[in-house]
């Protein structure tokens, strides 16, 4: 089953009659760079699809799926610099706004502190963990070392800051006092008794 | 600003504390048995027909009314303890009971129906003290009080009875006489009657004409007297508003009593009862009888009534009363007679037995009811684990044999799972059938065959040693006396001391108390060794001690047979073991070095610590002497070998950690000054190490009066006195710490202890005296702790010992608030909620006795006294148990709901998806 809003668009691109091109970008499947449409029109190819398929037969060159544009543009490059600095800077952006629910939270326990001290937490050890597919974005860019740098140090903030509210929190076992529950009692050495003559 | 932050604080702490019951719980976990102590006097309530009251005067000063079908009580009054509150003689008067109490201090009138007081007199007459010790009345107004000035003469003091307005006063030369309640008796018209054992005579006295004595010597009657022994007259008086009858018994040797009648002045034998245990006599209307009872065979004796005018013995009144192969021999007998509808005398019987118990019986000798009157006085407690149940125990057992081939493992192995398979079939299907029935018709008969131990151990053995010398086993949630064992042959000024040497964890072996009786006159002491659940005498023969023993020690080194070897050291210092296997002494000799105790003589005021060679000789070590003239050592405790400690230090507002002084060693001596002038009496307090005999503190609060309580646990010590300077009870708190370094956290050795603790100390303002006073326990030591203060008011207090913390703060700052400190407030308040024991008023409470349970959160209690009380305590709340009013129904139909609306939602949602596909 073909999908009809793919063709439509295909009809759109190639709206002003027989022999358009249409440049279309699109990274998924392989097409040939030129297609030739030699249908008519839109209306007339919906309108006999409509009437029975088997009745008209497609003239060369028509695809029923659109045509992906994958030529390049003279300022594409500067674009995809730009998105990957976006993604490298992406983690730093958001310490100001942390910093501000940090300090909105307090340093009470209680769940909803809990649950944005979790939520910093995770989100940076998350990005690190899938470092692999953040470097494949940056793979086009040309300072890809940079921005991947940029990237890490930015998560590493991240984490750090929600170390640190861990700390004013009191969660992390820094204190002797959080390791006093393991100290074993120590064995006696002694074994005394007695009392008052009966 | 500050104080409402504070009043705040203190709320919440409060509001955290509260253990109150609620209504519903009255009773659930908490039981009481009211006592009233050994039988003195006795008199059965005649005046009306269907009356089912006893009267009873007991030697622990109270006075009750039993009711004699079930043996309940119905009124109760407790005097002061000592000579101020004692019974010296009852008298029964229509509605009145009339009392002399306070050796003869004063007179009082009680209505016997709600046991209210009527009126009470000051016997208080000239200025020699005369002990008022027999009332008489002859029921023409006219109430008689004899008093004796030993070795001198007889004072009768007449009253009215209506008024209690002094009628006439004389007394009488009796330089002989010592007591009248052990020699005298009111015969006949007014006769006073005495036994003088040193001549061997009668003296007789007529009351109404108060003219001299006159000697009857006994041989000039003919009767002999079983030499050493103290002749003992009984009389009678049928109606307090008659004369007495002119019959008498008298008893002439342990198993002889005459029956003898005064005619006219002269004294005639009507029959002599030989052998006779007991005698006594009783009236129904007109007629009075006399009860006798006579040996039958070794197990039962029998009980015959005798007319009392002839000494004829009456038809079908043989009463049989079986002996309690766990009980003394009978002491003395009240007999209620009351006529039949044919008029001939019918009678029921309550005797008392050498070990204070009371047994009510009727014809022909069913026993009505029993009391076990011994437990109110009970001397020391042990509570033991119960037993597991017979199927857990069949695989417990299965790990102890020896291993067998593999095929008969594998057969005893799915044999016993069968076992325990029925078992759990059995026990869903009584629950099944029990669940029909109404709720109050259920009834779990604790008895000691299906005696075992519940799931989270709340349910124990109480091991209870009377000083009348019966041990009992006391199941602790009904309250139900599983067993008795009688030692005849205690002393009366015995010591005893319970040891638990062997627990029910070490299945097939059973397990094994020790009880150390030790008669303080000679010093000798001997061991009864038995089984804690049964109350069986073990087959272990204990040694035979021919030394005096001064002390003991309960080594948590173990035989072979995983008993506790128990160290016995005698006045020579000599120390032996029991048991002493080969075993034993092996590990004995290996150990001996590290093995210390200490002794104390207060008598001399010496603290002496001694160290075991490994030949059993001793030798001391180090020796502390307190100079007797300026103080006594009071008391002295150490911890208590079962208590788990779960925090080694205490968490500072900056998060750092106070380590706690945990000296295992550690021993809390008080001392008492002996001069008890207000201005010069002090109260001292030593804390000594008890391996070494270093001082580790020493307070002394001055101007300040005994007695103390102590209770040392931990690394704390509370103590209780009398301020007299400012005449109040003041609490007083030590609490030791080492510091914010531990100096070796793997080992404890008192040898190796460089560094003196750090001393904190706090007083506070109690507004009431206290009896006694005992810390909670619980399995691991991790629920707060909280003390227990039984009160003279029969209140138990269960206080926070978060309120007695010497860093309580006098300025709050930001880390004792974080530190949960309570700021400090000299007065400790005592709140309504904190009484455990709500209404259960528990008279004078000599003794609590906490126990661990299986939950941490649960603490069993038991305080003993005149009556015993048992509860559970739970210091930090119940936080380990769902709450007895959990909705279950409401939790598992919402789980239920929601696991049903999940599986319907989903089938929706697969439809829906289905049908969106579709499209």
């Amino acid at each position: 089953m073909a999908s009809p809003g793919r063709q439509g668009g295909g009809g759109g691109g190639g709206g002003g009659g027989g022999g358009a091109l249409s440049t279309r970008g699109g990274g998924g499947a392989r097409r040939m760079k030129w297609a030739l449409e030699l249908s008519l029109g839109n209306t007339r190819s919906r309108s006999d699809r409509q009437g029975g398929q088997g009745d008209v037969v497609y003239p060369i060159g028509y695809s029923e799926k659109p045509v992906p544009d994958t030529s390049i543009q003279e300022n594409d490059k500067n674009l995809v610099e730009k998105r990957c600095w976006d993604v490298a800077l992406g983690p730093l952006k958001q310490i100001p706004m942390n910093l501000f629910i940090m300090y909105m939270s307090g340093n009470t326990i209680s769940i909803f502190p809990i649950m944005m001290v979790c939520m910093m937490a995770w989100r940076p050890i998350q990005a690190l963990m899938s470092m692999s597919a953040t470097f494949k974005l940056l793979e086009s860019s040309s300072q890809q070392w940079l921005q991947g740098l940029v990237y890490l140090i930015g998560n590493l903030l991240g984490s750090a800051l929600a170390i640190y509210k861990c700390q004013s929190m009191g969660l992390l076992p820094t204190h002797s006092s959080d390791w006093l529950a393991f100290i074993e009692p120590p064995q006696r050495m002694e074994i005394m008794g007695g009392g008052m003559v009966l | 600003m500050a104080k409402l932050i504070l009043l705040c604080l203190n709320y919440m702490i409060l509001r955290s504390t509260v253990e109150a019951v609620f209504e519903d719980q009255v009773g659930k976990f908490d039981w009481r048995q009211q006592y009233v102590g050994k039988v003195r006097f006795s008199s059965f309530d005649t005046h009306a027909q269907s009356s089912k009251k006893v009267l009873l005067a007991t030697e622990s000063n109270v006075f009750a009314a039993l009711n004699t079908r079930t043996g309940d009580l119905f009124w109760r009054h407790v005097d002061k303890t000592g000579p101020e509150g004692n019974i010296d003689a009852l008298l029964q008067h229509g509605q009145d009971a009339v009392l002399v109490v306070g050796n003869g201090r004063l007179l009082r009138s009680w209505e016997i129906n709600v046991g209210g007081l009527n009126w009470e007199i000051l016997l208080d007459s000239g200025s020699e003290t005369v002990d008022y010790q027999a009332v008489y009345s002859d029921g023409n107004g006219e109430v008689y009080a004899m008093g004796v000035v030993p070795h001198s003469h007889i004072t009768i003091v007449v009253y009215s009875v209506e008024d209690g307005e002094i009628i006439k006063q004389v007394s009488v030369e009796a330089p002989w006489l010592s007591n009248i309640q052990t020699s005298c008796a009111v015969i006949g018209p007014g006769m006073l009657t005495c036994m003088d054992p040193a001549t061997v005579s009668l003296y007789m006295l007529d009351l109404h004409l108060e003219s001299e004595m006159t000697q009857i010597p006994l041989q000039a009657l003919g009767l002999e007297v079983t030499p050493g022994f103290h002749p003992v007259l009984v009389s009678t008086q049928p109606n307090p508003a008659r004369q007495p009858l002119s019959e008498f018994f008298l008893q002439l040797g342990p198993e002889q009593y005459l029956l003898l009648q005064l005619n006219n002045g002269q004294i005639v034998t009507l029959r002599d009862f030989k052998p006779a245990m007991l005698a006594s006599f009783a009236t129904a209307g007109e007629k009075t009888v006399a009860a006798v009872m006579s040996p039958k065979n070794k197990t039962a004796c029998s009980i015959n009534l005798f007319n009392a005018e002839t000494g004829r013995r009456l038809l079908d009144t043989t009463l049989i009363y079986n002996l309690d192969p766990n009980g003394g021999k009978p002491e003395k007998l009240y007999v209620q007679a009351f006529l039949k509808k044919d008029d001939s005398v019918g009678y029921r019987v309550m005797v008392q037995t050498e070990d204070h118990a009371l047994a009510f019986l009727q014809q022909p000798g069913r026993v009505m009811w029993t009391r076990e009157e011994a437990l109110s006085d009970v001397v020391t407690m042990e509570m033991v684990d119960l037993p597991l149940t017979g199927t857990q125990a069949e695989l417990e057992g299965e790990f102890g044999k020896k291993a067998d081939g593999l095929m008969s493992m594998v057969m005893k192995r799915l044999s016993s799972q069968l076992i325990l398979l029925q078992a759990w079939i059995a026990h869903l299907w009584k629950l099944f059938y029990d669940a029909r029935k109404p709720r109050s018709q259920v009834k779990n008969e604790v008895t000691i065959e299906n005696l075992s131990r519940d799931e989270f151990n709340l349910q124990k053995m109480m091991v209870m040693v009377t000083a009348s010398g019966k041990l009992f086993g006391i199941d602790s949630k009904t309250g139900s006396i599983l067993w008795k064992h009688y030692l005849d042959n205690v002393p009366s000024n015995a010591a005893f001391k319970l040891m638990v040497q062997r627990t029910t964890a070490h299945f097939p072996h059973p397990p094994q108390c020790t009880l150390l009786i030790k008669d303080k006159d000679t010093g000798l002491a001997t061991l009864h060794v038995f089984n804690p659940i049964f109350g069986k005498k073990s087959h272990i023969t204990p040694p035979a001690l021919p030394q005096p023993i001064l002390q003991s020690l309960l080594l948590p080194l173990m035989d072979q047979d995983y008993a506790k070897v128990l160290l016995l050291v005698d006045d020579q210092y000599k120390v032996s073991a029991f048991p002493s296997t080969k075993n034993v002494l092996q590990q004995l000799q290996e150990m001996a070095s590290s093995i210390f105790f200490y002794l104390v003589d207060s008598s001399q005021g010496r603290f002496s610590g001694y160290r075991l060679r490994t030949d059993l000789s001793t030798e001391l070590i180090w020796e502390v002497v307190i100079p007797t003239e300026v103080q006594k050592i009071v008391s002295i405790k150490g911890k208590r070998p079962n208590e788990h400690v779960h925090s080694q230090g205490r968490v500072m507002g900056d998060r750092s950690v106070l380590y706690k002084y945990l000296n295992p060693n550690l021993l809390a001596v008080v001392t008492e000054s002996t001069d008890l002038h207000q201005e010069r009496s002090f109260v001292g307090i030593l804390l000594i190490d008890g391996v070494t005999g270093r001082i580790i503190h020493e307070a002394v609060q001055r101007k300040a009066r005994g007695p103390v309580h102590v209770v040392h646990s931990e690394n704390w010590v509370v103590y209780e006195y009398w301020s007299t300077k400012s005449r109040r009870n003041e609490f007083s708190v030590i609490e030791l710490y080492e510091g914010m370094e531990l100096y070796n956290s793997t080992v404890f050795s008192s040898l190796d202890r460089p560094h003196a603790p750090q001393v904190l100390q706090q007083s506070y303002i109690f507004p009431s005296s206290i009896s006694t006073m005992e810390a909670t326990l619980t399995e691991k030591g991790i629920t707060s702790r909280h003390l227990l203060i039984g009160l003279p008011s029969g209140g138990i207090l269960s206080l926070p010992k978060m309120f007695l913390d010497p860093r309580r703060p006098e300025i709050v700052t930001e880390q004792s608030r974080e530190e949960n400190l309570i700021p400090y407030a000299p007065e400790l308040i005592i709140r309504t909620e904190w009484f455990i024991n709500y209404n259960q008023t528990v008279s004078r409470v000599r003794g609590i006795y906490t126990a661990p349970s299986g939950l941490e959160s649960t603490c069993l209690v038991v305080a003993y006294g005149l009556d015993i009380y048992q509860t559970r305590v739970y210091p930090s709340k119940q936080f380990d148990v769902l709450k007895d009013d959990y909705d279950y129904m409401l939790i598992s139909s919402v789980l239920f709901a929601l696991f049903f609306a999940t599986m319907i939602s989903k089938r929706l949602a697969e439809v829906k998806l289905l049908n969106r596909a579709w499209r």
